[in-house]
């Protein structure tokens, strides 16, 4: 009975090993195979989601019809042509919004399929790798610009479209957008993932109660900060777990006190240029201060933003204030609409008086232009472009992708598009105040950890785990990006 | 052996045709049985091992088909790499703690189950639960639980307490390693009480039966018989206890990244970085191929030590 009931459990437990060894590979496998079947089968869902926004952009759709007619395009091949794509968009508008398009690309060119394929963000660039360095990878990606898009790029799998960008119609996208987009003066991406910025984001209700107005400089932040302890309150929610959260405070910092100065010349480490340079200093110095007044809640480096725990903060009336990126309007009206309206408000990170007054420039801003971009990998068994599937996946992200509908979408779901006009037909009103930030930036600075090369963002995060745990000085912060940094640069 | 051996070429030369015919077909059969566990092992264990201490010869950043060589540059690297050693430190705590905490528990509930008999059945699947479910499900689950913000411990410590109690457990060195080893216990202990379990059952009844006529108490019979019989697998499951919790990836992983600040980093969750997310394969293929050589080693020497005790 004994060795029955031993055999059984022992059965069951490498059955269930089994089982998960095949869900992990099999998961993989079967978001690769019925993609098509999935576009489907949720294409006639979205009919029926999809109506209302669909209704809104009419009226500019009827001037897009048939997408891309009279426009300056490649002609598309009538050969029968699949095209393998990757993204992202596992759930959620998102994956609507951008299904969407690729089922309209479809219904335009039938003899084109697009294999379209949504990976889990968690091991997405792992995926890519592997598939990279095994022959398997897409025709077509997205990823995030910065370091990484550089590397694919040097490692053959990144078409440059310079030319085609130049000759072809795309939209009119920001000038930032187009910079993160390129890399050694080639244009090496379409941005289609919309811009964000990063905000404080604050609790209007409890302004309201307290009668506190919204800061224009960092003493009066600091000032609302003690008002609010006082009060009873934690001034900002952060989930410094993710790391690159509590790096949005660090980079604020750095650009109020120094504009893009500092950290450009830290990136080169030339001309004396040094993370241990003055605003560094001061940014380090400013968020262990903070840190120890208590302006963030305790336990910071336990939580994780991914599982909503900043915004958990929020809505419990733990925390008042959250510096974040602009998607939060989105995650946070997705969670409660109402609560949403009635609470939330967005200002822009305040200003450094005394810097100001010395003429550094305050209105550099953090965030990203592009947010996603797609890059092709269209080549010949010989090496030679496959100027047939370039062509047609050029049409597809910008004509498709990028299209009215697409950007009607994207708007209706709080994410702004990096193309020239957008900022006037918005109407949530925090949606407008992060574009309004964004528009009139002199400098867009991209996230820290996207534009610095992929092994100093490991130091960077790390670090900035350890400046909100006080466990380094600012000074050991600097030295260790500094160190990390000429690895970098050296080899 | 040889004598035997001789033996055999003997008796060989004796069969008749229909004996060698057997023999023939009998080899074929092992071939033909043996050939795809080879074949799967060579294709999945001893190539990716040779192929892993090939690239370790290299500097390449995982997607490019330029490989450089570099000789023995990164190996180098590795004997002066202090987050290389540091996790290694790391995985040396997790495995003397995996080994003191997941064996002993694991023996004590197994023998506690093993005296108890039937009526504690429900204990037995109870206590297995933790095994079945997998280690990404545990991390997230762990990672709410210890969570500052509403966590099991944050929230019965602000009960005893009274007023918002914060214990931070996976957010500051040295508690997040513990923390760690504590929810890893709590993953693999329940392996160890069916191994041992399964170790009890083993053990002839008609042993029991002989203790009890001559007089044995159950806890004596136990004490001077069972646990002493159970040996070889204490052994074994040291073994696979400390080779798991060196080669540990999957949960840490997910639950904390390595993090804070390097704080809970193993080898495997610093090969995973510098392979896939730094772009330098040839690096981590050289991190990876320090660990299986450290593995091997402290594997090795620990079976060592163990016959010999065994020997007494």
């Amino acid at each position: 009975m004994k060795r029955k009931f031993v055999s059984i459990i022992l059965a069951t437990a490498l059955i269930g090993t089994l089982l998960t060894g095949c869900g992990g590979s099999g998961s993989d496998g079967t978001t690769t195979q019925p993609a098509e079947e999935e576009t489907e089968a949720s294409a006639e869902t979205e009919a029926t989601d999809e109506t209302p926004a669909e209704e809104e952009a009419a009226p500019s759709e009827d001037a897009a019809a048939g997408s891309t007619e009279g426009k300056n395009l490649p002609e598309l091949t009538t050969e029968p042509l699949t095209i393998n794509l990757w993204d992202i968009a596992t759930e959620g508008s998102v994956k609507d919004i951008q299904e969407g398009a690729v089922k309209r690309f479809m219904e335009d060119y039938p003899n084109i399929t697009v294999n379209q394929v949504h990976q889990q963000n968690d091991n997405y660039k792992q995926q890519l790798i592997v598939a990279m360095s095994s022959g398997q990878a897409p025709d077509m990606y997205i990823h995030w610009g910065g370091g990484p898009m550089a590397e694919y790029y040097n490692s053959g799998f990144v078409n440059d479209i310079t030319e085609m960008f130049n000759t072809y119609d795309h939209p009119e996208f920001i000038d930032a957008a187009v910079a993160q987009s390129s890399y050694d003066g080639k244009v090496l991406a379409i941005p289609f993932g919309g811009l964000s910025g990063c905000d404080i984001f604050y609790n209007k209700t409890i302004f309201a109660e307290l009668g506190l107005e919204v800061p224009k400089t960092i003493e009066e932040l600091e000032a609302i900060c003690d008002k609010l302890i006082e009060a009873g309150y934690v001034p900002f929610s952060l989930a410094n777990g993710s790391k690159w959260t509590g790096s949005m405070y660090y980079m604020y910092l750095v650009a109020r006190h120094s504009g893009n100065a500092e950290f450009d010349a830290a990136y080169a480490q030339e001309n004396g240029g040094t993370f241990t340079s003055d605003a560094f200093i001061y940014a380090g110095e400013k968020i262990q201060d903070w840190v120890k007044k208590g302006y963030f809640p305790e336990g910071v480096n336990s939580l994780s933003t991914d599982d909503g725990q900043d915004r958990a903060l929020l809505y419990d009336n733990t925390c008042v204030m959250m510096l974040h990126g602009s998607w939060q309007t989105r995650s946070i009206s997705d969670d409660n609409k109402e609560w949403y309206d009635a609470n939330i408000g967005v200002f822009r990170f305040p200003e450094d008086s005394e810097a100001a007054a010395a003429g550094v420039p305050q209105n550099v801003e953090i965030g990203t232009a592009i947010g996603n971009g797609f890059s092709f990998n269209c080549w010949n068994a010989d090496g030679s472009v496959d100027q047939a599937k370039l062509d047609a996946c050029y049409v597809l992200a910008t004509q498709y992708y990028n299209d009215d509908t697409y950007n009607q979408e994207q708007l209706a779901s709080g994410t702004i598009p990096s193309i020239k006009g957008f900022e006037t037909t918005i109407e949530d009103p925090n949606t407008k105040v992060v574009a309004d930030v964004f528009f009139s930036a002199s400098n867009v600075q991209l996230w820290y950890d996207q534009y610095l090369p992929a092994s100093v963002t490991e130091v960077h995060k790390d670090c900035m785990t350890e400046l909100f745990g006080l466990q380094k000085t600012p000074e050991e912060i600097g030295q260790a990006h500094d160190t990390a940094m000429q690895a970098a640069i050296a080899e | 052996m040889v004598s035997r051996k001789g033996d055999n070429v003997a008796q060989n030369n004796n069969k008749n045709g229909l004996a060698r015919a057997r023999e023939k077909s009998t080899t074929k059969a092992a071939a033909v049985f043996l050939f795809p566990a080879l074949f799967l092992i060579a294709v999945y264990m001893i190539y990716p091992i040779i192929d892993t201490f090939t690239t370790s010869a290299y500097s390449w950043n995982g997607i490019s088909s330029d490989k450089i060589f570099v000789g023995i540059q990164n190996w180098k690297t590795l004997f002066s790499d202090m987050t290389f050693w540091s996790s290694f430190g790391h995985n040396v705590v997790v495995m003397v703690f995996s080994i003191l905490l997941q064996i002993p528990i694991g023996m004590l509930l197994a023998t506690f189950l093993d005296a108890g008999g039937k009526k504690f059945n429900l204990f037995k699947v109870i206590w297995f639960l933790p095994y079945l479910m997998s280690s990404v499900a545990i991390a997230f689950l762990f990672s709410y639980a210890l969570a500052t913000n509403g966590g099991i411990f944050s929230s019965i410590a602000s009960m005893i307490k009274g007023g918002k109690v914060t214990v931070d457990l996976l957010g500051r060195n040295p508690h997040a390693l513990f923390s760690v080893i504590g929810v890893m216990a709590w993953q693999f202990t329940p392996f160890y009480m069916v191994y041992f379990i399964a170790g009890y059952g083993n053990i002839d009844t008609s042993i029991y039966e002989a203790a009890v006529i001559d007089g044995a108490t159950r806890g004596q019979y136990l004490r001077t018989i069972a646990i002493p019989l159970l040996g070889p697998i204490f052994k074994t499951a040291c073994t696979m206890s400390l080779i798991g919790s060196l080669k540990y990836f999957d949960m840490i992983w997910n639950m904390t990244g390595g993090g804070p600040a390097g704080g809970t980093e193993l080898m495997a969750t610093y090969m995973y970085k510098l392979s896939f997310q730094q772009f330098n394969m040839g690096y981590g293929s050289c991190v990876a191929a320090g660990m299986f050589l450290l593995i091997t080693f402290i594997a090795l020497v620990f079976q060592k030590i163990f016959v010999v005790k065994e020997d007494y």
